[in-house]
């Protein structure tokens, strides 16, 4: 952990507003993403993403600096997500579980907000909407324990070892899980693409 | 090697973290085999996709949190008022009180018509 972050995170324990607000502009779109990968609606990834930084902020005090905060963060995050995949699937009354509040709204995806700065001409914009849609569908096809792993390892573009940290997970049981998990989304691709 | 054991090493090869021997297999069986290098593709392609999986918070998010937090609260955290209030050091707050208090002191003082006036 840097010192920067270090200082920060001090600050976040005295209930600094301003520090939670840095935090918050630094991980929320990460926090996010893996949210709404997980969950796939906006609206639910909306409210469990602002229930993570509101658990940061409670617990604050028991983040000891033994892994970094990023993946105490993500650790927060995935857990929330699952609990909250858990309740949409007890909840669901249709086989799909696609009603109500946990709507898998990837059709509205044209509409996101993509991070890059980058201004696409229409086409563009159309096929990697489609692309997004038809992955987010893949990935919710997935088991949760499959999805997230996929989602910081392939979304995220983080290391076994962060992996590790946030699932506690050994790498071998990250690999392999992980390969399943990718094989399952290429099988989905190639269904639907051709 | 078969297709179902070429397949298996697919992950690694992507990652980079493929072992020498392992890839020099996979690239043998590659060489030889038409169907696994089109599963190899397309494997990698999916792989690759997702890192285009990018979505940020929407606008008014922390905002929004600080809300939620001052809510649950019961206004002890991110309330304007109390951090208005609660920003101003108290010292500042006594020395300004006393600094009022003599200009107060001496307006009076000067402020009586013909100042005080002795006992006949």
């Amino acid at each position: 952990m840097s010192v920067a972050e270090r200082l920060l995170i001090g600050r976040l324990k005295d209930r600094d507003e301003d520090a939670f607000g840095e935090i918050v502009r630094l991980y929320g779109d990460k926090v996010f993403n893996l949210v709404y990968r997980m969950l796939g609606s906006r609206a639910e990834a909306d409210d469990i993403a602002q229930e993570v930084f509101i658990t940061v902020f409670k617990t604050i005090d028991t983040f000891r600096g033994e892994a970094k905060f990023s993946t105490w963060l993500l650790r927060i995050a995935a857990n929330q997500s699952k609990n909250r995949l858990k309740y949409l699937a007890r909840r669901a009354t249709d086989p799909e579980g696609l009603e109500g509040g946990g709507a898998l709204d990837v059709a509205a995806a044209p509409h996101s907000m993509p991070l890059s700065g980058q201004v696409d001409g229409p086409d563009v914009l159309a096929e990697a909407a489609e692309l997004d849609s038809l992955l987010q569908r893949g990935i919710a096809e997935l088991d949760e324990e499959q999805r997230l792993l996929v989602i910081l390892r392939d979304v995220e573009e983080m290391s076994y070892d962060e992996i590790g940290e946030v699932t506690g997970l050994p790498e071998g049981t990250i690999k392999s899980r992980l390969h399943r998990a990718r094989m399952a989304l290429k099988e989905w691709l190639d269904r639907h693409t051709r | 090697m078969d297709h179902e054991q070429a397949a298996e090493l697919f992950s690694d090869f992507v990652d980079g973290s493929i072992a020498p021997r392992d890839k020099a297999a996979l690239e043998q069986h590659l060489s030889a085999c038409i169907q696994c290098r089109t599963n190899l593709e397309s494997f990698r392609r999916a792989v690759g996709s997702l890192g285009k999986l990018k979505h940020g918070a929407p606008p008014g998010f922390l905002p929004e949190i600080q809300q939620q937090i001052y809510k649950r609260s019961r206004g002890r955290f991110f309330s304007r008022r109390w951090k208005l209030f609660g920003r101003i050091p108290f010292e500042w707050v006594s020395l300004a009180t006393i600094i009022a208090m003599l200009i107060y002191y001496i307006a009076m003082l000067h402020g009586t018509p013909g100042g005080v006036k002795p006992a006949p």
